[in-house]
């Protein structure tokens, strides 16, 4: 189990080493994401603009139309839940000639349900939905911290306003350090044949575990590292549904508006298949201890367990 | 270094013509922030901004953040003046299409800021800022503000923000003035103090009400409060700013929304609305009819001329006008350059040097480096060839050119060349040489005589009245086509400089209010007339042109 604030934070510094356009900004969460590790490597390259996202997110605009390539961290839920007319308006509108949008990096922590005894107030369910709406915007949600890492470097070197949403706790290693990623490109982590399970973030490690039930039950299950949710990999999304015929989603995330509805969206126009989205029903989180948070996972079906169970319904009706 | 006070005071003018242009084609728009603002853009454009028109992506460019960016109208006027695109382009102003559009964008190469959404510039702003020190540049980053717009929490959020980094290579103006859409901003949310009544000129009548600066202050600002339309205050201001180290800066500026045309001054409803074009052409006529008061203090105390500047600024005086006499062109004697230059560091308030003399090119550059802002010299005394020099030299500072002409000289011949770039022309209305006489009638026919030739030379300055200009003469002189007035005992020569000028500036203002009924009634008779008057609705203007439209028998 690694931490991705921790990763997230090592790679900018690294990053920051040999770029010197880069620049970080936190809001007074920096020492929670870590960030303030390249504060003290590159104090002039570093701000801290206290508790006052959209300052935060406007200061990152304005780095980035002179030149600088900037990094803007805090939680989710005061990122996109707080400043969503700065993230669009001083962002992702903002088109330079032959461009589009400007060059901030907007990495949230603690992003979903499981950031746990904060309850509902903190836990953001809906960020996907919303950076997903503005044009402009790219969409990832890493898998573990190798991902963390590659998305930090890409989002480095290509130009453009992109979201990061990583998960509080630590989360299991799921790739390999040469894994490679690719903007708009899902992964295939598991093959199979006779269903699909798309997955982003902590519920990858769970899809795996479900595809591992169903291989013993004689099921071949797919599962895909839906990490970019958008742009969205529609080639390995309609390869899925023609090769498995049916296709579970799965995301600590709204159903409305989060991955599952981007899958559904691709699938739908490309090659209809059955589709069962598991996530929030529409309603909030509330406070879990750690050692609690599967529970509030399970309360909304975000659980193998429930990727199994959907599976086979959805197969049942082929 | 002068003020370039005539090439801003026309610039502005003509940006000012354009905004209405373009929002009467567009059919909406905000010409009254654009307005308010225009002064403090003349400033920036023509004077301090550093910027490239041809390159708008030079990196050591100075950035203009306009963070109040429904006035974006007032920003494309100017950037089309500066040579970005060319004026046409303003009449697609909002059209589908088009690079300008309702707020501004990065879109229209050399905006630097897409805004629209309030509160945020200053951020954005900072940002610039700290990438130029990041970098080691040497740019500026100058954000015009909204008051309205100050109700935000994130421009606040900013204020610390730029105080903790010791932003000092950004210069923020606040465009106090009073009014946001919905109303008065002391009755939305006050800044100030709160209005109890409807009456605005409350919130200017006690200082201690005033609180604006202090927000500002104590966020930790260097904070110059200044009068947003006067040229020489907002310089001044620029000037300081610079030159603040340590610390941002906001230049507070109190100024009045849809200023330069009456019936859109202090009214909220002229926030977001666009002119009718059939009062264009009469609007036009307002914005070339404003005029400046300069009084000249050889009419006073020759004995103690600092107290006499401090009486034109008390007055609040748009000029000081410096009549230099040597002895020789005219029998008196008064001062020098020497002079001039000891009154100087007294105020910001333009000096404009009348040179009675003769032999001008001889004596230029004393008078230059003396401080004044415009310098005129008499065409009795100067061919084409010094003439020409002095243009040159004059041109080179930002000294505003002046060329007079005595009762009995008509415009020479040479100087026809030099009327399109001629700031100012001074048609004497008393023989020079002492204060006190009585203004010649036939100036009237021979400011008549001149019209014409003026026109046909493309003089684009302003017509000085210089002697016997009096409360009962000065709204016939008006109509002539004059624009400055100097007064000398008529003015100096009162007890109470101050209430004179304002008995002088609403003389002019009934002439001026009688010039614009005039063409509304040859536009469109008594219809039109009806309808200009009825625009007029704060206070009671409209009562005022109401009855100067019965005298006159138009309705």
């Amino acid at each position: 189990m690694t931490d991705m604030r921790s990763e997230y934070a090592k790679t900018l510094v690294d990053l920051g080493k040999k770029n010197p356009s880069i620049v970080v900004l936190g809001a007074d969460t920096t020492d929670s994401l870590k960030t303030s590790a390249f504060g003290k490597e590159f104090p002039n390259r570093f701000f801290n603009v206290g508790i006052a996202e959209g300052n935060l997110v406007s200061l990152s605009a304005g780095l980035a139309v002179s030149g600088k390539t900037a990094f803007a961290s805090t939680y989710a839920i005061f990122l996109p839940g707080r400043a969503v007319d700065q993230i669009r308006n001083g962002i992702a509108y903002p088109s330079p000639p032959g461009k589009k949008g400007l060059n901030v990096k907007l990495v949230a922590s603690h992003a979903g349900l499981s950031v746990g005894p904060d309850g509902g107030s903190h836990q953001q369910i809906e960020d996907i939905a919303i950076m997903r709406a503005i044009p402009n915007f790219r969409v990832f949600v890493p898998a573990d911290t190798f991902a963390v890492t590659k998305l930090t470097q890409l989002m480095a070197n290509e130009y453009g306003p992109f979201y990061m949403r990583m998960a509080r706790s630590k989360t299991p290693v799921i790739h390999s350090a040469s894994q490679e990623f690719q903007t708009g490109k899902g992964i295939t982590v598991r093959e199979g044949t006779d269903c699909t399970i798309a997955a982003c973030g902590i519920t990858v490690r769970m899809a795996l575990e479900a595809a591992e039930s169903l291989q013993n039950e004689g099921i071949s299950c797919r599962v895909l590292d839906m990490f970019s949710v958008k742009p969205i990999d529609s080639d390995i999304l309609e390869k899925a549904a023609r090769e498995t015929g049916c296709i579970v989603t799965c995301e600590e995330h709204n159903i409305y508006g989060g991955m599952g509805s981007a899958v559904t969206e691709a699938v739908s126009e490309l090659y209809p298949v059955p589709i069962k989205r598991i996530g929030a029903q529409d309603m909030f989180g509330e406070s879990a201890r750690d050692n609690e948070v599967p529970l509030l996972l399970e309360k909304h079906g975000i659980t193998s367990f429930n990727m199994i169970r959907q599976v086979k319904e959805l197969r049942s009706k082929l | 270094m002068g003020l370039n006070y005539y090439t801003i005071k026309k610039n502005i003018l003509e940006a000012r013509k354009l905004v209405i242009r373009a929002t009467n084609i567009a059919g909406s728009g905000h010409p009254g922030g654009s307005f308010s603002m225009a002064e403090i853009l003349g400033c920036l454009f023509y004077k301090h901004l550093k910027y490239d028109s041809k390159n708008p992506a030079w990196v050591d460019r100075d950035r203009l953040v306009l963070s109040k960016g429904h006035a974006s109208p007032g920003l494309f006027s100017n950037m089309a003046l500066a040579g970005y695109f060319p004026e046409s382009e303003l009449d697609t102003l909002r059209k589908f299409g088009s690079q300008l559009q309702g707020h501004p964008d990065l879109k229209c190469p050399g905006v630097e800021f897409c805004g629209g959404s309030l509160g945020t510039g200053l951020s954005y702003s900072i940002g610039m800022a700290l990438a130029g020190r990041i970098d080691d540049k040497n740019y500026h980053v100058y954000t015009i503000m909204g008051d309205g717009e100050s109700d935000e929490g994130q421009v606040w959020e900013a204020a610390m923000t730029a105080a903790k980094y010791k932003v000092d290579n950004i210069t923020a103006f606040l465009d106090r003035n009073f009014i946001q859409q919905d109303s008065y901003t002391e009755k939305i949310m006050p800044l100030d103090d709160y209005l109890e009544g409807t009456d605005l000129s409350e919130m200017w009548k006690d200082a201690s009400r005033w609180k604006t600066g202090d927000k500002w202050r104590s966020f930790g600002w260097n904070v110059i409060e200044i009068d947003g339309h006067r040229i020489e205050q907002i310089d001044a201001a620029i000037t300081k700013a610079k030159a603040t180290k340590g610390a941002p800066t906001i230049i507070i500026s109190r100024t009045i929304k849809g200023k330069g045309v009456e019936h859109m001054e202090d009214n909220p409803q002229w926030h977001g609305k666009a002119p009718d074009s059939d009062v264009v052409p009469i609007i036009n006529q307002e914005l070339e009819s404003q005029f400046m008061i300069a009084p000249s203090i050889i009419a006073g105390d020759m004995s103690n001329l600092t107290n006499e500047v401090k009486r034109c600024i008390s007055g609040r005086a748009d000029y000081i006008h410096l009549d230099v006499m040597d002895g020789q062109f005219v029998p008196n004697k008064t001062f020098d350059h020497v002079k001039i230059k000891e009154l100087r560091p007294l105020t910001v308030i333009p000096f404009d040097t009348h040179l009675m003399i003769n032999e001008p090119i001889k004596h230029i550059h004393d008078y230059v480096d003396a401080g004044s802002d415009i310098i005129t010299v008499h065409a009795e005394v100067c061919d084409e060839s010094s003439f020409g020099e002095i243009h040159d030299i004059l041109k080179k500072n930002q000294v505003s050119l002046g060329l007079a002409i005595n009762p009995d000289t008509d415009l020479p011949y040479w100087s026809y060349k030099f009327l399109s770039s001629l700031d100012q022309l001074i048609v004497m209305s008393v023989v020079p040489g002492k204060s006190g006489q009585k203004y010649i009638e036939d100036t009237h026919e021979k400011m008549n005589r001149l019209k014409p030739i003026l026109k046909d030379h493309h003089f684009s300055g302003f017509i000085e009245a210089d002697g016997g200009v009096t409360l009962d003469n000065i709204g016939s002189v008006f109509m002539d086509g004059a624009r400055a007035f100097v007064g000398g005992s008529a003015i100096i020569g009162q007890k109470d400089v101050r209430s004179t000028i304002r008995q002088f500036r609403n003389e002019i203002m009934r002439a001026r209010r009688k010039t614009l009924l005039d063409k509304a009634n040859q536009l469109g008779g008594s219809k039109l007339v009806m309808k200009w008057i009825e625009l007029h609705v704060v206070g009671e203007t409209q009562d005022q042109i109401k009855k100067i439209a019965q005298e006159a028998g138009y309705i």
